[in-house]
């Protein structure tokens, strides 16, 4: 599986290579600024994109914008952005184009590189994974509108590990159900938000995308 | 004859004794007194002609009194002013210069011609000097003729200018012949004082430059205090040459007297405009003169200042008049109204100003409060937090190094415990670092940043913002924080179902409302988190109102003057 790693700190590029490399990706560039990650995304075309947000030139959202410009370019590019802050803006951002395909992760998650490397093939299969933190806040919301309230208190929490990226047989095991049962939860949620039957990715997508605008 | 002639060379001797004694002074007397006296005849009044003698003596007496070098230089102006007034009191009811030239000449010559006939009894001594400097000064009167007094009318003066060759005089009209001389004595002495002003006034020169430059000081400092305001009340009497002595003229002097004591400013700022009045009605008499002589056909004169508007002559006079008190008014302008306006416009300026030293002192203070606590804060968090936990970090990897060989599993668990305590370390630092300089902020500005604090927040956010362009970092941030901190308020303390936030810049002006449908009873005067803001946005000369009434809604509003920069240079801030 081709990568190209966008990262401007030496230490963690050169980490974030190693790691990949060690789980069997094939490194098609590492770069370290945004328009450098352009021109790699846009001449490799990698299976995968890992890119840190804020990268020079600019030292704001540069990551972010190429990733995004990339991904208008080649729709469908799939990303997984890195970053020591998330923010729902740039998750909301990441998933406004419903092609599924993008990650939103903190830097922390490196740390267990099973989880991460799992995300990336997520990622990098056209799934969403966003980190818990960004998913934790969407709970902490009070009050809903629209179809989410309609959702129940189970359904709610497999949203939310779907949100992360999780796959049935994950939130199964982490809820201690059968798969069956996630399937059928997940069943209700896309009928619940109006999500007709088509590529069961790019439903838990737009699932998803509900759950962030709600 | 001889003790005519002894009377007169001591009458010569004594008063060389007192001149010699007075010096030049004391001519000025005399001199005042005639010139006034000419004036009033030419005025015709009683009282105005008591007045000038007043006037003339007072006048006397004070040049009299005054030491070296202002009597003798004033006394050739006096004199040659009496002078003057003596001829132009001949020659007033000429109808052109050049006749009352002849004017003057005629009464000194008395190349009047006709019949003198004697109507009555002869008259009495006071109306037969009168007549006889009637006659003199060309005004002949028929009082005679009609043997009384009061009916006063203007003669023609065809009968003294310009018609020499038509003997003009009307039969009824009387030259009294013993009393010319008088007439003839009066423009005798006009042209003496004329004379011996213009003899003087060379030497005068140097001693009216020293009168002023003694003067000039006193009459600086004097200026300086605006004592301006005392001019009110003879500005005011100067309506008595026009309307008369009349009750609301008395009245209006009263008046300007009470003024002049009691609010001396206003009196000054009074001065010029009364000035500027005159001339201007001044003007509108004049310019009844303007088109041609038409003394005839106008049967009662115009006062103004002392000057009976009737013919050209005169009614250039009066112009002249006008002007010299619409350049009076115009020189006391900027003296009196304008010092005034410039001295309420620099007080106004300088309690501004002071306003201004203090609200920057005070901000500076907060501002410079903030910052210190902010500091403590981050110490104190960075200590307890990250620092604390890369410590713990260390002793576990340490640890985990001694129990590795021996016992793999303890040392697996001891990793996974490291692993955990650095993602605190770091969440601890994720969170210090957002209450420093959110990140979103610092990438996107305040927009972007408030509309991913919305989306942060509990409860439902409605956004309206338009910020076309980024705003200078600490001007965001302050706005950034005071948006949190009402955002946190609302979800704490409000119950609102939901929250409206409206960002504008407009004319220099960042206008941020923050509004919710909760209980209200905000008050920034309890909770220290909205006083907080207040000062921080104080820094920025911003402020914040609140309106927050209990049962609600609560409306906070800020306003920070900032100008918005360029969205092209707005992405240049952060580090890597």
């Amino acid at each position: 599986m081709q990568v190209v790693v966008a990262e401007d700190l030496f230490l963690l590029r050169d980490g974030l290579t190693r790691l990949l490399a060690a789980h069997g990706f094939q490194i098609a560039a590492a770069v370290d600024t945004a328009p450098g990650l352009l021109r790699a995304l846009l001449e490799h075309r990698p299976d995968v994109a890992v890119v840190d947000v804020r990268m020079p030139p600019g030292f704001a959202d540069d990551g972010l914008q190429a990733a995004l410009e990339a991904r208008r370019q080649v729709p469908g590019l799939p990303v997984l952005l890195l970053s020591q802050y998330v923010e729902q803006l740039y998750a909301r951002e990441l998933l406004a184009d419903q092609t599924g395909g993008v990650g939103y992760l903190l830097k922390d998650r490196v740390f267990n590189d099973d989880q991460f490397v799992d995300a990336i093939r997520t990622v990098a299969g056209g799934g969403t994974v966003l980190d818990p933190e960004v998913v934790t806040k969407l709970v902490g919301r009070r009050s809903r509108s629209g179809p989410i309230a309609r959702l129940s208190g189970r359904e709610r929490e497999v949203l939310e590990l779907m949100a992360e990226g999780r796959s049935n047989a994950a939130i199964a095991q982490q809820l201690f159900v059968t798969e069956k049962a996630v399937s059928k939860h997940t069943t209700s949620i896309f009928a619940k938000l109006g999500l007709a039957a088509c590529q069961d990715n790019n439903r838990r997508v737009l699932a998803v995308l509900a759950y962030l605008n709600s | 004859m001889v003790v005519m002639w002894m009377f007169m060379i001591l009458v010569w001797r004594m008063l060389g004794k007192v001149l010699r004694r007075l010096g030049r002074r004391a001519l000025a007397v005399p001199a005042a007194a005639m010139g006034a006296a000419v004036f009033g005849l030419n005025v015709w009044t009683a009282a105005t002609v008591l007045l000038a003698l007043l006037l003339a003596v007072l006048l006397a007496l004070v040049l009299a009194g005054w030491r070296r070098a202002g009597t003798s230089g004033l006394l050739p102006v006096t004199m040659l002013g009496a002078g003057i007034c003596g001829l132009w009191a001949a020659a007033s009811m000429a109808r052109s210069w050049t006749a009352a030239g002849f004017s003057v000449w005629n009464a000194f010559t008395m190349r009047i011609r006709g019949p003198i006939p004697m109507k009555g009894a002869g008259l009495p001594g006071a109306a037969n000097l009168r007549a006889a400097l009637q006659a003199a000064t060309g005004r002949l009167s028929p009082i005679a003729v009609r043997g009384r007094f009061a009916g006063f009318t203007w003669p023609s003066a065809r009968l003294v200018t310009g018609h020499i060759a038509r003997p003009v005089v009307r039969p009824q009209v009387v030259i009294l012949g013993p009393n010319l001389w008088w007439g003839r004595l009066l423009i005798l002495g006009a042209l003496l004082l004329l004379a011996v002003g213009l003899w003087l006034s060379p030497r005068a020169v140097g001693d009216l430059r020293a009168l002023i430059t003694r003067a000039a000081p006193l009459l600086r400092r004097w200026t300086r205090e605006g004592n301006w305001g005392i001019l009110l009340v003879p500005v005011t009497s100067f309506g008595l040459t026009i309307f008369g002595v009349r009750p609301w003229t008395v009245a209006a002097i009263a008046a300007a007297t009470v003024i002049a004591i009691r609010w001396p400013r206003l009196a000054a700022d009074l001065v010029p405009l009364m000035l500027v009045v005159f001339a201007v009605y001044g003007f509108m008499l004049v310019s009844r003169w303007v088109p041609g002589p038409n003394a005839l056909a106008m049967p009662q004169p115009t006062w103004f200042g002392a000057i009976p508007v009737d013919s050209s002559q005169t009614s250039l006079l009066a112009g002249v008049e006008a002007s010299a008190l619409l350049a009076f008014g115009a020189w006391l302008f900027p003296r009196t109204i304008g010092a005034h306006a410039r001295a309420r416009a620099a007080t106004g300026h300088e309690a501004e100003l002071a306003g201004r030293v203090q609200r920057l002192t005070e901000t500076r203070g907060y501002a410079l409060d903030a910052a210190a606590a902010e500091l403590r804060r981050i110490e104190r968090d960075l200590h307890d937090g990250a620092q604390t936990r890369l410590v713990a970090l260390g002793m576990n990897l340490r640890a985990l190094e001694r129990m590795l060989p021996a016992s793999p599993e303890a040392a697996r668990a001891l990793a996974a415990e490291a692993m955990e305590t650095s993602a605190r370390a770091l969440s601890d630092l994720r969170q210090l670092v957002r209450g420093i300089y959110p990140p979103v902020l610092a990438d996107r500005g305040l927009s972007h940043a408030v509309r991913a604090l919305a989306l942060d927040t509990a409860l439902p956010v409605e956004l309206d913002v338009d910020l076309p362009g980024r705003l200078t970092a600490p001007v965001e941030s302050a706005c950034y924080f005071a948006v949190a901190e009402t955002l946190a308020n609302a979800v704490k303390h409000s119950g609102a179902r939901r929250v409206h936030v409206r960002i504008e810049h407009a004319d220099g002006l960042l206008r941020i409302e923050v509004a919710d449908d909760g209980v209200g009873g905000a008050d920034p005067a309890r909770g220290s988190g909205l006083r907080g803001v207040e000062r921080r946005l104080g820094t920025f000369d911003g402020i914040l109102a609140v309106s927050s009434p209990p049962g609600g809604p609560t409306m906070i509003a800020m306003e920070v003057p900032c100008r918005l920069l360029s969205p092209k240079t707005s992405s240049c801030s952060g580090t890597g």
